[in-house]
């Protein structure tokens, strides 16, 4: 099954809708909650990261038999220092975006922690592309 | 219907005489609960909650809660009345609380125990559960029964983090009546009846969650004793009972939305009414909101004041009652009154009865227990959605265009029920899209019903 939806730059109050999305089709499937809570966590941290940093981006996602592949992909700045980024409380996020409660430092950690599998590719000045898999069972 | 196993049961009817069939609970119910088969709307036991939505909004009232014949009270030697202070909450502040007592009494009971005596242990029995629990950091309050149900239904991956403890007024039946044992009556001759402000308690008692053993022996609707006792207030003056109160200006405002919060340290939560609760448990199962401590959630706005069977406004029952404990604090302060004179220690024979073992997940939303079987349903039901108009008309008996995709992939339901993509004349043709647009999907759909059979199958 495929899903997709597109991501507005700065709008963190429409945020969510895909997560939400996903996890009505999961709980269809009878998947265990943990793993649907993964799935959830890391979907919506990854979207929040597009939002607050990108000039827009698209998400897919595809549920097979065995497992949820999500692909957040969007047009921005990129992440020079990827090493740096994935580690807990490195944020370049504004001081605008903290102001709203974001920009932990947590997003990316948190995806790592919440998948089984992460991929990002990453070209500074052009955007970013994050794959995360969740088998299901 | 296929037949499945029923694990809820309620006190909800539908008056086939009164319901129209106009689908306005059907829309409302938050589980998608009720369809319309008939021209009648039906409820189903395992997803309804009892959260008594469907009553507040049917414009035919044609939705009650069965409650048990007042004359049962009369098999019993000691006939007590349970009620909660939501009750006095229903009267004017010019009542005193001993007039609206001697009613009760005069209607048969022999005695009156107020729920809100068990306050004190329901706390420690809160603390317990999440004294246990180091590794939860959201507790959700037990209070509201609908919220449980409501839990076990549609959020299950949060079962754990309600508080595994009984109803109030499950340890307040259990308190007076071992007490009037212990003055000498027999278990049998003891009756203990519960007014109650909603049909969540009533299944609560009836068919509990904890799968244990009751001590209410009935339960009455409030709004029934309300009227029988207000004709009374009015008929007679010399109306007194003396009453030995216990109840702390504190305790007097459990029921109430918030009521809960001044018992515990730490940080706190109020969500009141059925859009609220949905919302935060929506962001809760989500970890979108980080809310360490206890949340307290009431399927009422307001509270049990804001219960279907309460007869006067929430808004005004809560002001009453803030009224009652400004003056039960004022009578404390001039030691006129005395709180706390009951012996409020917690036996571990309480804790043992009180516990609920398990609240096991019911998800109503699981396809099939087999994933592979379930996968396929999903991605039929997916397709179906995309093919019905989307306009959620319920003209089908169903709430809306995903509820009726759901119900032809469960098999309860065919696509021809849809009137948009079963529409055979012109006239009709013309008429639909008239009003739709360009929301009609093309006369083809009809022809083969976009690739599914009257069943939904391929």
């Amino acid at each position: 099954m495929h899903y997709s939806f597109n991501i507005e730059r700065g709008n963190f109050t429409d945020a969510g809708q895909a997560s939400s999305s996903v996890k009505r089709t999961l709980k269809q499937l009878g998947v265990d909650p943990v793993n649907i809570k993964r799935t959830v966590v890391a979907l919506f941290e990854a979207e929040i990261n597009a939002v607050a940093h990108a000039y827009g981006g698209r998400i897919d996602v595809d549920i097979d038999g065995e497992k949820i592949v999500m692909v957040v992909a969007d047009e921005g700045p990129g992440i020079p220092n990827l090493d740096l980024a994935m580690q807990e409380g490195w944020s370049t996020a504004s001081a605008k975006v903290r102001e709203m409660g974001y920009g932990a430092g947590m997003g990316l950690p948190n995806i790592k922690k919440n998948t089984d599998d992460l991929k990002i590719d990453t070209q500074v000045g052009v955007g970013t592309t994050v794959t995360m898999t969740v088998y299901l069972t | 219907m296929p037949s499945e196993e029923t694990y809820f049961k309620h006190s909800l009817r539908v008056n086939d005489y009164l319901c129209q069939g106009c689908t306005t609970c059907m829309r409302t119910c938050p589980t998608r609960a009720i369809r319309i088969r008939g021209g009648k709307a039906i409820i189903s036991d395992n997803k309804c909650v009892d959260c008594g939505e469907c009553i507040k909004v049917c414009p035919h009232k044609a939705i009650y809660i069965k409650q048990d014949d007042f004359g049962l009270l009369f098999n019993y030697k000691y006939r007590v009345c349970l009620v909660p202070t939501t009750f006095i909450g229903q009267f004017e502040e010019k009542y005193k609380t001993r007039a609206i007592y001697s009613c009760i009494k005069k209607l048969g009971f022999t005695h009156i125990y107020e729920v809100e005596h068990e306050v004190s242990r329901m706390v420690d029995l809160y603390n317990l559960y999440m004294d246990e629990h180091p590794e939860l950091t959201t507790f959700i309050s037990p209070y509201c029964p609908a919220v449980t149900r409501l839990i076990q239904v549609r959020f299950p991956s949060l079962v754990d983090n309600v508080i595994h403890v009984r109803a109030p007024l499950e340890l307040a039946s259990r308190v007076i009546t071992k007490r009037l044992m212990d003055e000498g009556a027999s278990r049998p001759s003891i009756g203990v009846f519960y007014v109650t402000p909603c049909a969540a308690k009533i299944a609560a008692v009836k068919y509990p969650v904890s799968g244990k053993e009751t001590y209410v022996s009935g339960v009455i609707n409030m709004d029934f004793l309300y009227n029988k006792v207000l004709l009374m207030l009015h008929d007679s003056d010399k109306l007194t009972q003396p009453i030995n109160h216990t109840l702390s200006s504190r305790d007097v405002l459990w029921p109430l939305s918030g009521g809960e919060a001044p018992h515990f340290r730490g940080a706190h939560y109020a969500v009141d009414g059925l859009r609220n609760v949905l919302e935060f448990l929506e962001k809760l199962e989500d970890e979108a909101v980080d809310a360490p401590g206890l949340v307290e959630m009431r399927i009422c706005d307001q509270g049990c004041v804001g219960g279907v069977l309460t007869t006067n406004n929430r808004f005004v029952a809560r002001k009453r009652l803030e009224y009652r404990a400004r003056l039960f604090e004022r009578l404390e302060h001039s030691k006129i009154r005395e709180t706390g004179s009951d012996d409020c220690s917690l036996t571990d024979e309480m804790v043992d009865v009180m516990t609920i073992p398990e609240i096991k997940p019911r998800s109503i939303y699981k396809l099939n227990d087999d994933f592979a079987e379930a996968f396929k349903m999903a991605e039929r039901m997916k397709k179906i959605e995309k093919a019905l108009p989307g306009v959620n008309c319920s003209a089908c008996g169903a709430p809306s265009c995903a509820a009726l995709a759901e119900d032809i992939v469960r098999g309860d339901a065919g696509i021809d029920t849809c009137i948009f993509i079963n529409r055979h004349s012109q006239a009709s043709e013309d008429a639909i899209r008239s009003i739709w647009g360009d929301r009609v999907k093309t006369k083809e759909i009809n022809k083969d019903n976009n690739g599914y059979d009257s069943q939904g199958n391929h």
